[in-house]
């Protein structure tokens, strides 16, 4: 039986609707303008008398209820103390009028604290943001937007987040009653179901009739979020439910927030896994995003060093530690085509990680595994699937199958191994282990070894602005907070990644523009740790919502952004060359539609343009390293700053 | 809107390699100024003095020849095992270098493994060996080559001076690891994520060129010579 913590709201001295309020102020007004001493008695407005919403005689009606035109407290106050329950620090929203009654109750009635209101330009951009801060935060801020056309704009932020099983917690506005619509424009932002357009990648949602269902909802809706697999899910905030003044004989009450425990593997599969590896010769780990926070990069380690097994990290999260020694993703297809036992944690993609699959004109593949390879599986994901989207990828073959959390099951799975490793298991992992310490570092100075081609080029080398950018913010407490793929992954081969925090990951669904406001949303919740968040952000993903920029200026959240600037969409670069290639049709016009040049884009401007420091381009990568330093010192300041680097491809 | 898959798989690594492929000497042809260049710096005083006897005897002891068959005439079967590297084209700082740290699928050999005076001893051994054409390059204009090589879109994968990339799946070929005839094969017929290139698209003439190109490419300092590399 769980606690209710009462609300604060109170009985409202008045119950008049806000619809009815609305057509009266308006009303009103003209009638108070027109006819100086009208009084403000107006008789009521009787049921469907009232002309047509939007039309030109709305804004004439005689009004009603002329002398109660105020409200203590509306709705959305209530829904304020929900989220305010929840622990939400920031909401991150366009205004938009369908929300505005929770716009103004968390600037007003909240004193913009625990939510603060987070000014953004693009919805895209709240969701990214609201991506990237839980990829740090381990929790979800709120983004508030129009059901309609808000949500429209941030749908690929939610598949994104979705694909990357991030929790965002989103509320949209609506007017669901057809005759409490004001005009034209509440028209256009009203839906029947808000929802139905992103149902496929959101994990749950609802639409509350009454304040007490919105309660029981939003906590349901946080609650379901964050259970793992953490995915997002949207909430409809009616608007007559936002602006109406709470009803005096509601007794309001907030469910307490008690989180659900992560599923674990049942404990006979985890037994057999544990046998697998314990037995294995060369067992190989191989981790997407089983670390959703510190905790599970911690049991990864304790695994891994139960069995002296190596771990590729595939670093949709940051997983393992970059310099230890067990660390082998640079090795990744010689160990997966030696192994006897792989054991897949939270993959997205693990089937990829043991075929060879080339995009060539004929589409065949085959397994880099050897015969008799057994397949461990451990995901959260088979306990929370859909059918449109093909995110689930290609069906991997599992030994064993274990639908659960993997962070979760680390703990249990660990306890296993170390229950059932015999001395002389014991001495073989030992043995294994000096191996791999052996191999680890082997594989640091074949990365080092690849780093040096191209040291000195210019346009700089995306080794050598990795290694300009590791030099100068080696001393702080720095947490990278874009992704890194398409940059090579330099950073991570070549820096020493030791926290949980340091990484984030990629965007989940290869949705470009995630990656600046993801970027400016996790340098957000690192603020408050005195972290240096750092990005390496891709020309063509900044051009999608530069407006973040702006809102990193104007809330104050430092953000060093490298500019990989290699003026293209380069990917698409590739993939028209691709099929030209197939065609033998020439490359001379593959930058077609793929290039950005002509007029080069001047990253510096823009950013300059929205209150952010910003220099470059620099194409010297002698010049680099002391325009870091200069543009770090904003940062430290409390300020984002920006380094266009003109760069190789990759 | 979004990316499609990535040129990103475990096997993408252009070039089969397994030891650095040498492409052939110049004498065979009227060599291109670049490529003459860089057979000039391609023998120090140290490579010179190799033992070719006892560099017979260390490639076969250390398991080259499994590879790169006897004498370092290659695999039988083209880009599937070791590429011929004897003689070997490329500067000796160059072989040294991918001996010890390879950039394709070749396992590196570390000074305990082959001792610094043994691969003088192989490089001799292999320079010996008599050219033949799957070890000749070809005329080549190196500056014609950096221009096609940006114009066929080469740089997109392995990076304007050809040093590759692990997310594209571009090996590093400044310069490249193999000879001139694995590298026109390669092109013609890759067999991972690489596009093909028809001699419609790319004629044999312009692979020369391109070839001449990589093998200007100044072969870089060594990491540990780098200070922001060893932190």
């Amino acid at each position: 039986m769980k606690d209710r913590v009462r609300s604060m709201a109170k009985p409202r001295k008045s119950s008049v609707d806000r619809r009815t309020f609305l057509k009266n102020t308006a009303a009103g007004a003209a009638a108070l303008v027109a006819k100086p001493g009208v009084s403000k008695a107006g008789p009521l407005e009787e049921p469907g008398s009232a002309p047509p919403p939007g039309s030109s005689e709305a804004g004439s009606a005689v009004p009603s209820n002329i002398d109660v035109q105020t409200v203590d407290r509306s709705g959305s106050d209530f829904m304020l103390d929900v989220i305010k329950s929840l622990g939400i620090e920031y909401v991150c929203a366009n205004p938009g009028s369908s929300f505005r009654g929770l716009h103004e109750s968390v600037i007003n009635y909240g004193g913009n604290k625990n939510p603060e209101f987070i000014t953004c330009c693009h919805e895209e951009s709240s969701v990214a943001m609201g991506h990237g801060y839980a990829k740090i935060e381990y929790k979800p801020l709120a983004v508030f937007a129009h059901g309609t056309v808000g949500l429209q704009h941030a749908s690929m932020a939610l598949y994104n987040a979705w694909c990357d099983r991030v929790p965002v917690y989103m509320v949209i506005g609506n007017i669901l009653d057809a005759t409490k619509r004001v005009n034209s424009v509440e028209w256009v932002h009203s839906v029947q179901d808000a929802v139905a357009m992103v149902r496929d990648y959101t994990k749950w949602d609802d639409m509350p009739v009454s304040l007490p269902h919105f309660a029981e909802s939003a906590i349901r809706a946080y609650k379901i979020a964050m259970t793992p697999p953490t995915l997002p899910v949207v909430l409809v905030a009616d608007g007559e439910l936002q602006e109406n003044p709470i009803p005096d004989h509601l007794n309001l009450t907030i469910p307490r927030l008690n989180l659900a425990s992560p599923p674990q593997g049942d404990s006979g599969a985890v037994e057999e896994a544990a046998r697998l590896l314990v037995a294995a010769e060369n067992p190989v780990i191989i981790a997407d995003r089983v670390a959703r926070t510190a905790a599970g990069f911690k049991h990864l380690v304790e695994l891994a060093e139960a069995l002296q097994a190596p771990v590729i990290d595939q670093a949709g999260r940051l997983n393992f530690p970059t310099r230890h020694p067990l660390n082998q993703s640079e090795r990744a297809r010689e160990l997966i085509s030696s192994a006897d036992v792989i054991l897949g944690l939270e993959n997205q993609d693990l089937w990829g990680a043991l075929h060879f699959f080339p995009d060539q004109l004929s589409r065949t593949s085959r397994p880099i595994t050897k015969s008799g390879m057994k397949l461990i599986r451990i995901t959260a994901v088979d306990l929370y699937s859909k059918s449109n989207y093909q995110d689930f990828q290609r069906f991997a073959d599992a030994d064993v199958d274990i639908a659960a959390d993997g962070e979760a099951t680390l703990p249990s799975l660990t306890e296993a191994v170390r229950r059932q490793l015999n001395s002389d298991r014991q001495r073989a992992c030992e043995d294994r282990g000096v191996k791999l310490a052996a191999a680890h570092q082997q594989a640091l100075e074949r990365a080092r070894n690849a780093a040096t081609y191209g040291w000195d080029a210019s346009p700089i080398s995306t080794a050598r602005a990795s290694a300009e950018l590791w030099n100068e913010i080696k001393g702080y407490d720095w947490s990278v907070v874009g992704a890194l793929t398409m940059f090579n992954r330099w950073p991570l081969r070549l820096w020493n990644f030791d926290k949980h925090y340091q990484y984030i990951g990629n965007q989940g669904g290869q949705g470009v523009g995630y990656n600046l406001p993801a970027s400016v949303g996790a340098a957000l919740a690192n603020r408050k740790y005195g972290r240096l968040s750092v990005s390496v952000q891709g020309d063509g993903d900044f051009m999608y919502a530069p407006g973040v920029l702006w809102t990193a200026a104007h809330h104050h959240i430092p953000l060093l952004t490298l500019m990989h600037n290699n003026r293209a969409y380069h990917q698409e670069v590739m993939e028209v060359q691709v099929i030209a290639n197939r065609h033998s049709r020439g490359l001379d016009r593959v930058g077609i539609g793929t290039t950005l040049v002509d007029p080069d884009i001047s990253y510096v401007k823009i950013a300059q343009g929205m209150g952010v420091h910003a220099e470059g381009p620099i194409s010297d990568p002698g010049e680099l390293g002391p325009a870091l330093r200069r543009a770090i010192e904003v940062v430290k300041s409390g300020e984002p700053a920006l380094v266009d680097v003109l760069t190789q491809p990759r | 809107m979004t990316t499609s898959h990535l040129h990103h798989s475990p096997e993408v690594s252009a070039l089969p390699l397994a030891l650095p492929a040498l492409a052939a000497l110049l004498v065979f042809t009227s060599p291109g100024a670049a490529t003459q260049a860089a057979k000039s710096a391609a023998k120090p005083d140290a490579a010179q003095a190799g033992n070719v006897e006892e560099g017979r005897q260390a490639f076969a002891r250390h398991g080259c020849n499994a590879c790169h068959g006897s004498e370092g005439k290659g695999s039988p079967q083209p880009l599937v095992g070791g590429p011929p590297i004897g003689p070997p084209p490329i500067p000796y700082r160059a072989f040294t270098r991918y001996v010890r740290l390879p950039t394709g699928q070749m396992p590196p050999f570390n000074t305990q493994a082959v001792p610094d005076a043994e691969l003088v001893d192989i490089y001799a051994f292999l320079e010996s060996q008599p050219l033949r054409a799957d070890t000749a390059t070809p005329t080549g204009n190196a500056e014609n080559g950096k221009r096609l090589y940006v114009n066929y879109g080469c740089y997109e994968c392995h990076g304007r001076v050809g040093q590759g990339s692990t997310q594209t799946g571009g090996s590093q070929i400044g310069p490249p690891p193999i000879p001139f005839s694995w590298f026109a094969k390669y092109v013609r017929h890759p067999l991972g994520q690489m596009p093909p290139y028809t001699a419609k698209a790319a004629p044999d003439s312009e692979l020369a060129d391109i070839y001449a190109f990589l093998m200007s490419v100044p072969v870089p300092p060594d990491a540990k010579d780098i200070p922001l590399l060893n932190q």
